[in-house]
């Protein structure tokens, strides 16, 4: 893993780092990474046919479409300042 | 020669009541963050709960539409940021979409393939004011399906057909009312070129289209853009385009590096889901009758001109309720005819037609169609009072009088038209010779005997044909 | 081992002890225990009014077990107006307008909520270390950790700073903080707790449980806790009415899995061997068996957690909730600044790798891999259960390390969670229970799995040891609540 790498993952990731956290943060990346590489040693062949979910649910443990009220908005704008009912961030777009 | 190339990838709002993972209502127009709870705004610690109608009804589009289902089906994340995106990832599907394949057919016969339909969710919208940023959630979590086509369309009036007609069966089936002045239709559109029998050049993609007519100016435009590129000697570059509707030109939009790596992984929060053959089987039984089918049986076992049929046909409330009609016993050439003509001259616009939003019912223009297709009155009696009608909303017979209704049968009408043509044979000699104007005398005289309770129109068509001009 | 919540139900039943004085016994507990660092958040005033409605029920005779009983919970279970942080800066000040279906099951039961306890930041790592608040110390020996990342909990149970504490393992984070501090830690089959309100780490991993001073009050805990939810898909019934714990053990199979003893401390698998011998001397049989994937396990665990908890975390952007980062120039700022603000560094590195194993060109080779290995491990304990009832194993390599040595050894301490993860990549049930001392008097804990929603028995094997009093673990100093 390089140093450009670890850009990149922390950009994906909405994460900064300095160059200098970068360097720092490299060896333990390039050693978790290689530990969780070990996975691959244990598996051979395809897995193109391996299904990724196991637990299964019937069509009728679905939620009936039935609508129950929904919360007051100063609930849900409790954590936040909040303007006339809105979530609110400077403007980010012209 | 160049050919153009697109596929057009569909998000059609379902018309559930609530969202797709929460209990909070789907409707529009409401204050900003009141059809929201935990679920839809992604706070810690809530989790999807999926709606059982959401499935049902993209498996109803997907049959709808041809589509094969897959019996079973897992949700995935696709995860960026965005605030209009309250977990930093989206719920849809990424390798095992409830439906694949299907397609529908344009009126040339030309088939446009479908790859799949997926469900996900909606994100929330932003509002740019001021100095700031709005984000309101309420649309956040409303479902969608989304309808991916192959690259088998070649130009933005096959685009048109194929959205149109998409649109149309969604009505039919009752999945969506596919408004796209509510944001309940969008369209991204894959396009590329082909020149003669080359291999196909590198494609755009161009995004979010809300109304179909910007999606064939931005086709448009894209195709002879790309083109451009082509004739100078250039290449076409990948890139994500927006349209913008004041120019009538694409443009591509700013993004990053990396920024479409998804990492799309199954939803673990929702299990896989299985779907019983039964329960197929029972969605498919309770399909309604498609447009396309509508329009040939209003042609072949009612005998309605095809032009007629297409027109009742294209607003699905409509059909429904010229289909009510006869269901009470009204004759579809009269229900067909009233309902094109009276009916459609009060409501105007396209929109009006397709919102159909009268105050009469089905089953009282039955009952006033009944008394036409009897003969009891005639149809410029029956047109004046379906107006007042469908002003009002009362049943006909607070406008036509028990009197007025002992109109003339049409045996009786005949047995008149005869009498009046034995009786003057002199203007029956006139017109004969070619003085068509004479027939205005005769008809004066049936109306006389009638006292003016024939429907003209029918007793013309009768002495017409017994003095056979 | 006490049957602690048995024994105060019993007192205020017959009106020996009022729930409000047996609330404040608690809270002077808690005060003088404040050293340990074991709450975050105290609710003493809302405590003492839940305290007062209790004892109108007990006294109406509108009573079940747990009405009255003070309880503590992980600060990453949602309480409604309490603050719920994950310990992480991240959460500062954010108070939940909801519930987590476990807090309101307890809730209506009558018990009375002390406070949220202290753990590793977002449940990411085996020591609570990475607490924003500091570490808890470990009762037992506060020169050492509790283990984690329930260690606050874990360490208000053992040090009797609450009756029952709730916690959440997605990796053995009730299992191991138990067995560091020589309480009952048990982990429910995956599906029998609802997760609803539970911040999520990696959610087809996570499962709340109780730790408790006793096997018989981890049952209590549990069977108020379970059963499906409507608002978690993934939760289920897994069988109703009461656990009954008979404590038999005639014909029971052991399953002795040699993996899990390849190379283990004598003391530990010493421990272990003794209380395997007092159920084989009771009738039980060993089996030995062999679960070759076992050492694959702790790369597919950090595999699927991170890749999960990547995502899980991706909704702390500063807009909705928590903390939110002074002066950003654009929105893309405001998210990376206060994630990189928020997020202490273990988080962050389990968010970047994570975001590396399901990136473009690495799917395949890690995340898929890993899933892979995840339905071989299942398939594997599929038939390990079809020739033994459950598994005796240890919780961790070593007993509790000292304070400060995983942020210096974190491959080593990444590696110690090898025996507690096979139980979440396979969903099973597990209890940790202490079975045993070093001769520093530092508590051993050993595990008793059993098959997927075979949770009953694991609970009624469990409490043999319990009963037959086959090691009985020296209680820490105080306790003046009871």
């Amino acid at each position: 893993m390089t140093k450009d790498d670890v850009k990149t993952l922390a950009r994906l990731s909405r994460l900064a780092f300095t160059d200098e956290e970068c360097e720092a943060f490299l060896p333990e990346m390039d050693e978790i990474v290689a530990f969780a590489g070990t996975v691959n040693s244990e598996i051979e062949g395809d897995t193109s046919t391996v299904r990724l979910s196991s637990d299964e649910m019937k069509f009728d443990d679905l939620r009936e479409d039935e609508i129950l009220p929904s919360l007051p908005s100063d609930k849900i704008l409790s954590n936040v300042e909040g303007d006339d009912g809105y979530f609110t961030v400077k403007r980010f777009i012209k | 020669m160049k050919e153009m190339v697109a596929g057009l990838e569909i998000h059609v709002e379902l018309s559930t009541k609530s969202k797709i993972f929460c209990a909070c209502s789907t409707a529009f127009g409401a204050k900003p963050n009141t059809h929201c709870c935990p679920v839809c705004t992604g706070q810690p610690g809530a989790l999807p709960v999926l709606n059982k109608a959401v499935v049902e009804y993209a498996v109803r589009a997907g049959l709808a539409l041809n589509s094969r289902i897959n019996t079973r089906t897992h949700l995935d994340r696709k995860n960026y940021f965005y605030p209009d995106l309250p977990k930093a990832y989206q719920i849809s599907q990424y390798d095992e979409p409830l439906c694949e394949g299907g397609y529908i057919e344009l009126d040339s016969g030309k088939k446009i393939r479908l790859k799949r339909i997926h469900i996900e969710e909606d994100a929330g919208k932003l509002v740019h004011e001021k100095g700031f940023t709005y984000i309101d959630y309420n649309r956040g979590g409303v479902p969608l399906i989304e309808i991916v086509s192959l690259p088998d369309i070649s130009s933005s009036a096959e685009a048109r057909e194929f959205v149109e007609k998409m649109q149309l069966i969604m009505r039919y089936i009752g999945v969506s009312d596919c408004k796209m002045q509510e944001g309940s239709l969008r369209c991204d559109v894959n396009i590329s070129v082909k020149e003669g029998d080359g291999p196909l050049n590198i494609h755009t993609e161009i995004k979010n289209l809300n109304s179909v007519s910007f999606m064939c100016e931005a086709m448009d435009f894209e195709f002879s853009r790309q083109c451009d590129v082509l004739a100078a000697g250039g290449k076409v570059e990948k890139a994500t385009l927006r349209f913008d509707t004041s120019t009538g030109e694409t443009y591509p939009m700013r993004t990053k590096e990396d920024e479409n790596d998804y990492r799309y992984f199954p939803e673990p929060d929702v299990p896989v889901i299985e779907i019983e053959p039964s329960l197929l089987e029972g969605i498919k039984d309770s399909l309604p009758e498609l447009p396309s089918i509508k329009i040939n049986r209003y042609i072949n076992d009612f005998g309605i001109k095809a032009q007629n049929a297409e027109l009742v046909c294209r607003y699905h409330k409509v059909a429904a309720f010229v289909e009510g009609a006869i269901a009470e016993g009204a004759s579809p050439k009269n229900a067909v005819n009233f309902t094109l003509g009276t009916i459609f001259s009060t409501l105007g616009t396209e929109e009006g037609k397709e919102l159909f939003e009268i105050k009469t019912t089905a089953s009282q223009f039955a009952a006033l169609i009944k008394l036409l297709d009897t003969g009891k009155i005639n149809s410029s009696m029956a047109s004046s009072a379906l107006v007042k009608m469908l002003d009002t909303g009362k049943d006909f017979t607070e406008f036509i009088k028990a009197d007025d209704m002992h109109g003339i049968s049409e045996g009786d009408l005949i047995d008149i038209c005869r009498k009046v043509v034995e009786e003057n044979a002199g203007t029956v000699g006139e017109i004969k010779g070619g003085k068509t104007k004479a027939m205005g005398a005769l008809l004066g005289a049936v109306a006389r005997a009638t006292k003016g309770k024939a429907d003209m129109k029918k007793a013309e068509e009768i002495v017409k044909e017994l003095i056979s001009v | 081992m006490r049957a602690l919540i048995e024994k105060a139900a019993g007192m205020l039943r017959r009106g020996e002890i009022s729930s409000v004085e047996l609330t404040k016994a608690y809270i002077e507990e808690i005060k003088k225990g404040r050293a340990y660092n074991a709450y975050v958040f105290e609710t003493f005033d809302t405590a003492l009014e839940a305290a007062r409605e209790a004892d109108r029920r007990i006294a109406a005779g509108d009573a079940g077990i747990l009405c009255g009983i003070p309880f503590a919970l992980k600060d990453n279970i949602c309480t409604d107006g309490v603050e719920t942080t994950c310990c992480s800066k991240i959460l500062s000040g954010f108070r939940p307008y909801y519930s987590a279906t476990v807090y309101e099951k307890l809730l209506s039961c009558g018990a009375v909520l002390l406070g949220k306890t202290n753990m590793d930041e977002f449940a990411m790592g085996s020591t609570s270390e990475t607490s924003c608040h500091g570490a808890p110390l470990n009762p037992r020996d506060t020169g050492r950790v509790t283990g984690g990342s329930s260690g606050g909990s874990a360490a208000a149970v053992a040090a009797h700073l609450a009756a029952f504490a709730l916690g959440s393992d997605t990796g053995g984070s009730v299992r191991q903080p138990a067995a560091f501090c020589g309480t009952v830690g048990f982990k429910p089959s995956y599906g029998a707790v609802s997760r609803y309100g539970l911040i999520a780490y990696a959610s087809s991993l996570d499962q709340i449980g109780p730790l408790t001073s006793s096997v018989s009050d981890a049952a209590i805990v549990f069977d108020a806790i379970r059963g499906k939810d409507s608002r978690d898909l993934t939760s289920k019934d897994i069988f109703f009415g009461k656990t009954n714990l008979t404590g038999d053990v005639r014909g029971l199979r052991i399953g002795y899995v040699k993996e899990y003893f390849d190379g283990l401390d004598p003391e530990i698998s010493g421990a272990i061997d003794t209380a395997i011998k007092a159920y084989v001397k009771a009738g039980a049989e060993v089996v030995k068996l062999s679960v070759p994937e076992l050492p694959a396990t702790l790369p597919v665990y950090y595999i699927i957690a991170c890749a999960e908890a990547s995502s899980n975390l991706g909704r702390y952007d500063g807009i909705r909730y928590g903390a939110r980062c002074k002066n950003y120039t654009d929105v893309d700022d405001l998210i990376t600044r206060t994630r990189s603000e928020g997020f202490g560094k273990e988080v962050q590195k389990r968010i970047m790798l994570g975001t590396y194993v399901l990136s473009s060109g690495y799917y395949d080779a890690y995340y898929k891999k890993a899933c892979e290995m995840r339905s071989r491990i299942r398939t594997r304990f599929d038939s390990v259960f079809s020739s033994c009832d459950v598994l005796f194993a240890p919780v961790a390599p070593s007993c509790a390390f000292p304070l400060g040595y995983a942020a210096k050894n974190a491959m080593d301490t990444y590696k110690s969670d090898l025996y507690t993860v096979p139980v979440n990549i396979a969903g099973l049930p597990s209890v940790s229970l202490p079975c045993g001392a070093t001769k520093d008097g530092l508590p051993i804990g050993m595990q008793i799995i059993g098959n997927r929603f075979d949770d009953e028995r694991v609970l009624s094997v469990a409490y043999y040891m319990e009963r037959e009093h086959v090691f009985d673990l020296e209680e820490v100093e105080g306790g003046g609540a009871l």
